[in-house]
């Protein structure tokens, strides 16, 4: 209990964060609602010290022994805490801008049943435990339960991020269709039970083990696995649960835009890989499990790369590129253990930097207070704000996988793990998918570099707030930084990997309490 | 098979009792019998009206404390036969203060937020 309760130290900090923003954002007084967005960054910061803690020394070992993989629990915790601060300096300014204005203008008198920017960090942070949450699921509840903490407050975040019908419409898809997968992998996992008998990760693997043995898998759990996976799918955008992706991510505003690019997809595949690992990769995933990963790592990225093509908005070109991410990753979840996990987890943190840092050049340029929408809005964007120029240039580029940017070591990684798992035809297909991404990326590269300023270009302005753009610019210097730190931690990762085999009855019955 | 046999079955009990209730039941009308139910208070007006959105507020507001005696019950009737000095008592005494310590938060939250105030 005690062992367990040190484990979860960074989400009860996170906790105390939410519920602390949630009320200090009705106070009456300007200055304190305005320091909500640091107040956010801050409890983060001091979350990403506690994971830090939880995993050093000694402790270290005994979070290994509570945990389904060690490495998901420490590293996705620790970088999603450093990239959660990031986006939460985007949303400095964006919600309740017009109250907000109003009040100071003294239109208005401050009344705390219109304020929404309290509920609206405090839900963030909440939906931020969630993902924690999901790393350290020992069982199918606890998964269940951390996923949709993970996704319920993030339909709010959508409805509430701008005041415009567009961002309502997209919430309730969000939320109409995000039960629909909610229901779809609850199925699964109920199904899963049937197949195994057990909630408990440790036990079902090794209910696998036996079957595996025995008469093989049986086709229930073959169904429920399938169920789950395409279910779960949802999170990370992936075929056949990919299609609200676009419209969602264009009808809310930047920063949530870019918190949906990062959290839910790092808690769906966290999922898959913790699923997955119940059933092991040793021995072959079975063999509808595989294809249907396969067919949805390659419709993916495919689909999303494509899709990517024909848009026009930057926001919808940018949410078909998330849909086509997924599909590298994926790639990454089939490998498996090895230097496939390795592989999904720095990725993860690749795509979660590189897709903030394109969202918050988004979330710091308007026209005359609302968003931009266009490719060509952005037209010659290096002679008004050249810093945001090439902080934007340089996130493209590692969306892209351009060497030696931080998603080229993502994509590297993926890939090699793709060959060594024996993924030779997947590793191609996400090659020559690659290749056709650089189209689009590279019109996000140079129309902000080379192109000559227009005139709808010449209206578009920079936000009033800097804390947008200082994150425009961190998360460009992390794209060209991180890669070399990249090289050093992929060993360290992949010693926590393994998944751990059914511990004894002793240790299982102490980590269930 | 057993399935369909089932299936007919279930179908086939639900029409028969509906039919059955109405072909045998007495039928005695009457204007209080075909009145709203409403929880034995007599029913004026339109069910149609409109409440304040206020309403809703408290009421969900109540709902917080409603399901906290719910959880509370249980929680004191197994809390008064353990041993008040052990580990595990306290365990439990931990778990509900901080179950209780989360919905005190919600009541500041909403006395906060002006869902209290009725002008």
């Amino acid at each position: 209990m005690a062992d367990r309760l040190l484990l979860l130290l960074p989400e009860l900090v996170l906790f105390a964060g939410a519920v602390l923003v949630a009320v200090a954002g009705l106070s009456p007084r300007r200055e304190i609602r305005r320091a909500l967005p640091g107040i956010t960054a801050g409890f983060l910061l001091v979350a990403m010290a506690a994971v830090a803690f939880v995993h050093s020394g000694e402790r270290a070992a005994v979070a290994a022994v509570l945990t389904p993989m060690p490495a998901l629990t420490g590293w996705v915790r620790l970088a999603t805490c450093g990239i959660a601060a990031l986006l939460s300096l985007l949303t400095v300014g964006t919600i309740d801008r017009r109250l907000e204005a109003d009040v100071q203008a003294g239109r208005l008198d401050f009344n705390p049943l219109m304020a929404g920017r309290g509920e609206f960090h405090a839900f963030f942070l909440l939906s931020i435990i969630g993902l924690l949450l999901c790393t350290s699921a020992t069982d199918l509840i606890w998964l269940f339960v951390a996923l949709e903490l993970t996704s319920l407050p993030t339909y709010v975040m959508v409805a509430m991020s701008r005041p415009s019908r567009r961002a309502q419409e997209a919430a309730m898809k969000y939320f109409f269709l995000g039960a629909l997968s909610a229901a779809i992998f609850l199925y699964g996992f109920a199904l899963l039970y049937g197949a195994t008998g057990t909630l408990i990760f440790s036990e079902m693997s090794a209910a696998f083990a036996a079957q595996r043995a025995g008469d093989g898998i049986p086709l229930v759990a073959n169904v429920g696995l399938v169920l789950a996976i395409v279910g779960i799918g949802y999170k990370i955008a992936a075929v056949p649960m990919h299609f609200y992706a676009a419209d969602v991510y264009e009808g809310a505003a930047a920063p949530v835009t870019a918190f949906l690019g990062y959290v839910p997809k790092a808690a769906g595949a966290v999922a898959m890989l913790i699923v997955l690992g119940a059933v092991g990769w040793e021995g072959g995933l079975p063999e509808p499990v595989l294809t249907t990963l396969w067919m949805s790592a390659v419709l993916t990225m495919t689909l999303g790369n494509i899709g990517a093509l024909l848009q026009k908005s930057v926001k919808r070109m940018l949410a078909y590129s998330s849909i086509a991410h997924s599909g590298y990753l994926l790639i990454g979840i089939i490998a498996g253990p090895g230097l496939g996990i390795t592989a999904v987890i720095l990725y993860l943190v690749a795509y979660g930097v590189m897709n903030t840092g394109a969202f918050a050049v988004l979330a710091s340029l308007e026209r005359r207070g609302r968003e931009i929408e266009d490719v060509e809005d952005l037209a010659g964007l290096r002679h008004r704000h050249p810093a945001l120029a090439v902080a934007l240039a340089l996130c493209a580029g590692s969306l892209l996988g351009f060497p030696p940017l931080l998603g080229f070591v993502g994509k590297l990684y993926l890939f090699i793990a793709g060959v060594e798992a024996g993924q030779v035809l997947l590793v191609v297909i996400g090659a020559i998918n690659s290749a056709i991404s650089a189209w689009y990326y590279l019109i996000l590269v140079g129309v902000p570099i080379l192109g000559a300023p227009t005139a709808r270009s010449e209206t578009v302005d920079a936000v009033p707030s800097r804390w947008p753009r200082v994150a425009a610019v961190l998360a460009a210097v992390l794209v060209v930084l991180l890669p070399i730190v990249a090289a050093r931690l992929a060993p360290r990762i992949d010693a926590g990997t393994a998944v751990r085999a059914a511990p004894d009855p002793a240790s299982a019955a102490a980590a269930r309490r | 098979m057993p399935i369909l046999i089932l299936i007919v079955m279930a179908i086939g009990f639900a029409v028969v009792n509906t039919v059955a209730t109405h072909l045998l039941g007495p039928g005695r009308g009457g204007q209080a019998k075909e009145s709203t139910y409403e929880s034995g208070m007599n029913p004026f007006g339109s069910a149609r009206r409109r409440f304040n959105v206020r309403f809703y507020i408290l009421a969900m507001t109540f709902l917080v404390f409603d399901v906290e005696i719910i959880f509370l019950y249980p929680w004191a009737v197994t809390y008064t036969k353990m041993d008040p000095g052990s580990a595990e008592a306290m365990l439990y005494l931990g778990r509900i203060l901080f179950f209780i310590g989360t919905s005190v938060i919600a009541y500041i939250y909403a006395w906060r937020k002006g869902v209290f105030r009725w002008d």
